[in-house]
């Protein structure tokens, strides 16, 4: 980016873009945080008086690290930013390539986006959509199919097989017994599914293994895919991955390619977010864990929570990172991808 | 197959009554072929498939894209139906359908490219995109003669190989790229991730150059282009439509003739002095493969005979460096065949049963194979999954040898349905009824080898990590006719 340094009542907006963030997200609960995050940047491009491609990115960049700045867990939500940012200098930079007009008419292209917003959003849950289709061909007949938490698209996914054929498959459903929004979501989903006349067997984290011997495939959601294939989701994923690899149990992951994050952790510890999971003590005097906090899955997270960034991940709400080798395939709107793919959607779009 | 007057049906009858009879009673004829297995295994199916669909090509009129598209796939669908195992003829349908919408895009843009100066959103954006590994589709839209000349490296090594065996004076630029590389195919993924922004395909209008304004396009407008076309087409004839995709084809037909002697050139990448190679299986690629690294090097092959379906063919081959089946084939005479043990190369015959204890001499396997998969994964004659594992255990290598034109779109979402059962009397005969009456026998022709047990896959284009075979499966095959 060629940016000009430009004041500073320029490039610090006055906008809530936090505020706007968190509506986006309780008005639709349907809505995940990456795309929650590219509509408050609309919005704020909409109330704010920029006229120039630099101006526009300068305010993109500092809205944006507002943003990441106080979310707990910006990593979802920054798929969403980074992708916003890019399509913006790729489609800034080249006005034509978007055939409205004369190649400096700043003005209307600001408009096609602005007028745009709903579209994003409405994409979005197309995308889901695709993929449950995608993804239905992969439950055959008589399987069983093991899931955790209170992934939309896994849940949309599971409905959509439950709801378009004759075929009879079983879930087991691995949740917590928190009362987190995504043990929630999941029970939601839970329910949903017996509803269909599916049989559901809902079990603890600790009885994967157990259950394993009766799965034929794992399906899981994601938070974030990060460059190497590998995912970020809730915690128990990780496991879950590696349990699934010891068996030799297909183990696919769904999630919209808007999710794709440029991350690349090598371990557990290299995410960029600060999590208390391994809270080493001497004293036995356990701290009241903050159980009314609630979890995250794709943006159901950072409804309630007012408190400044970096509070205390517990493991209710925290996640993990599963690497490329323990995936088997990644449903995304646009096929199955294998994990070594995701780096070249990514690199497409940065370089 | 003694070539005669009294021909056994098969490949070679097929493709001589193809010349005198129409294109309806031929693809009836393959049809039947197929299901009584009279064409079988994938290079005679492949070889079969094309020269009808070109000759439903040839036989198609007008110059209505759409219609001859929807003419390929109902004949795709029915020849498909007839064996659904054999992969290779959906393989072979889904190119020609895939040559098609090329095209009618590289026609569609380069009207509009000289027609109207706005130009279209895809053209102008995938050429400004500083993508770098797409340099080769962007290219390619303009002008189906430059595409020899940003040629992927792989494809190019073998042009000077390619020139000494085919009629370069034709259409020199041509060469395999078109087909064997199908470049724009790459664009649908350009802007994969922006497709949140895009407009949903409904609500952009057709048929003007500055209709799409969706800023990536592509996917929407694949359709629109047909669309467009059949007006297009309609009004003017200004393309040769059916010319350019009965080349395509030949060059299709090209590259299935050319894909071994491509892949056995690269041997001497892979074969080492004094190696020991454990191979299975009767297989004309992995042989020429071998035979050409015979030429200069000496090592050891060490062959598990596939008891029982393919046992004779294997021993055929050991004898004549020949497999039997891939008869029809008389206009390669000049290439030599030698069995590798005129060669001095030493070859033991082996039993599958005894691969686990032989395999930790064993320096490196190599895999024929019947089919590749999305996946990376393979189907290959029985006895391939127990090769494959046992190499693991020990650490050996695995290579698998296929043309591309075996690498499939379909994702095996349901292996069993991709395993053959073949004649259980070659396991246990009928004869000995008091046994078959206590005893189920099965008799399995296929094995389906899970991705993460093959360590190299070596095609026409080069060799690639089984990972990578997503990549060469989006360059050839087009995501709209992955569902026939």
């Amino acid at each position: 980016m060629s940016i000009a340094p430009l004041s500073k009542e320029l490039t610090m907006p006055d906008f809530d873009i936090v505020g706007a963030y968190r509506r986006i997200l309780s008005e639709d609960s349907e809505l995940t945080m990456p795309v929650a995050a590219i509509e408050a940047l609309v919005e704020a491009i909409a109330a704010s008086s920029v006229s120039t491609v630099a101006e526009t990115l300068d305010l993109l960049s500092n809205l944006t690290s507002i943003l990441k700045a106080s979310i707990a867990n910006p990593i979802s939500l920054s798929a969403g930013t980074d992708l916003f940012q890019r399509y913006l200098i790729t489609t800034l930079n080249r006005p034509a390539a978007l055939n409205l007009g004369s190649n400096d008419d700043f003005k209307i292209i600001r408009n096609h986006l602005i007028s745009n917003g709903n579209l994003f959003v409405e994409r979005a849950k197309q995308s889901r959509e695709k993929i449950a289709s995608f993804g239905t061909s992969f439950i055959r007949e008589g399987a069983t199919i093991l899931t955790n938490g209170g992934s939309r698209v896994v849940g949309a996914l599971l409905r959509r097989a439950a709801e378009s054929s004759t075929m009879r498959f079983k879930v087991i459903y691995v949740l917590s017994s928190s009362s987190s929004a995504d043990a929630e979501g999941g029970r939601k989903t839970v329910a949903d599914l017996r509803t269909h006349n599916v049989p559901v067997a809902v079990i603890p984290d600790s009885a994967v293994a157990y259950s394993l011997g009766k799965v034929d495939m794992v399906i899981v959601g994601a938070e974030g895919v990060v460059e190497n294939g590998g995912i970020i989701s809730r915690l128990g994923t990780y496991q879950m991955g590696l349990l699934a690899k010891s068996k030799g149990k297909p183990f696919y992951v769904v999630a919209e390619s808007h999710k794709f994050v440029r991350l690349y952790p090598l371990n557990q510890f290299d995410l960029p977010i600060d999590q208390k999971i391994l809270d080493f003590s001497i004293s036995d005097d356990v701290k009241a864990v903050d159980g009314a906090k609630v979890a995250e899955d794709e943006g159901v997270a950072d409804l309630g929570s007012s408190e400044p960034k970096h509070s205390a991940h517990t493991a209710a709400n925290a996640v993990d990172f599963t690497p490329p080798d323990l995936i088997s395939g990644i449903i995304t709107e646009s096929g199955v991808l294998t994990p070594s793919a995701v780096s070249e959607e990514l690199i497409k779009i940065w370089f | 197959m003694a070539p005669g007057v009294g021909l056994a049906p098969g490949l070679t009858s097929f493709l001589k009554s193809l010349k005198t009879s129409a294109a309806d009673p031929s693809v009836e004829y393959l049809i039947s072929l197929l299901k009584r297995r009279q064409i079988r295994n994938s290079r005679p199916c492949a070889i079969a498939t094309a020269a009808l669909i070109s000759k439903v090509v040839g036989e198609f009129k007008g110059n209505d894209a759409a219609r001859l598209l929807e003419r390929i796939r109902q004949v795709g669908r029915r020849l498909t139906a007839a064996q659904p195992r054999e992969v290779v003829v959906g393989n072979i349908v889904r190119r020609v359908l895939g040559l098609v919408r090329e095209v009618v895009e590289d026609n569609v843009e380069e009207k509009l490219a000289t027609g109207s100066d706005t130009g279209r959103s895809t053209p102008t954006q995938s050429q400004d995109l500083p993508s770098r590994p797409h340099l080769n589709s962007t290219i390619s839209q303009m002008s189906p003669l430059r595409h020899a000349a940003i040629e992927p490296i792989e494809t190019s090594a073998y042009a000077s190989d390619m020139s000494d065996s085919t009629d370069l004076t034709k259409r020199p630029p041509l060469l395999t790229s078109h087909t064997s590389y199908a470049p724009s195919s790459a664009a649908p993924l350009v802007n994969s991730l922006f497709g949140l922004f895009s407009q949903p395909a409904d609500s952009s209008t057709a048929s003007t150059p500055t209709g799409p304004n969706s800023p990536d396009g592509r996917s929407t407008t694949h359709s629109l282009n047909l669309d467009r076309l059949v007006d297009l087409s309609r009004s003017q004839q200004y393309f040769d439509l059916k010319g350019e995709v009965m080349s395509g084809i030949m060059e299709l037909q090209e590259e299935l003739e050319q894909s071994d002697k491509q892949i056995a050139d690269l041997a001497h990448e892979h074969i080492h002095a004094n190696e020991i190679i454990l191979t299975h299986t009767a297989s004309t690629t992995v042989q020429k493969f071998l035979t050409k690294a015979a030429k200069n090097r000496k090592f050891t092959v060490v062959h598990a005979e596939t008891y029982p379906h393919d046992n004779e063919a294997t021993h055929e081959v050991l004898l004549t460096g020949r497999k039997q089946d891939a008869a029809g084939k008389t206009h390669d005479d000049d290439d030599k065949w030698k069995c590798l043990t005129e060669l001095g190369i030493p070859v033991y015959v082996i039993p599958d049963s005894h691969v686990f204890a032989i395999m930790s001499r064993v320096n490196k396997v190599i895999l024929a194979t019947h089919t590749v998969l999305a996946n990376g994964g393979l189907v290959a004659a029985g006895g391939a999954h127990l090769i494959a594992q046992a190499a693991k255990s020990h650490q050996t290598p695995v290579v698998v040898l296929s043309g591309v034109y075996k690498l499939s779109p379909v994702y095996p979402f349901d292996l069993d349905e991709l395993i053959e059962y073949g004649n259980v009397g070659a396991v246990v005969p009928y004869e000995d009824g008091e046994f078959v009456d206590k005893v189920d026998v099965e008799h399995p022709l296929y094995d389906y080898v899970p991705a993460d047990l093959v360590d190299l896959y070596i095609t026409n284009l080069g060799g690639h990590a089984p990972s990578f075979l997503y990549r060469i499966v989006a360059d050839h095959y087009r995501p709209e006719d992955t569902v026939l």
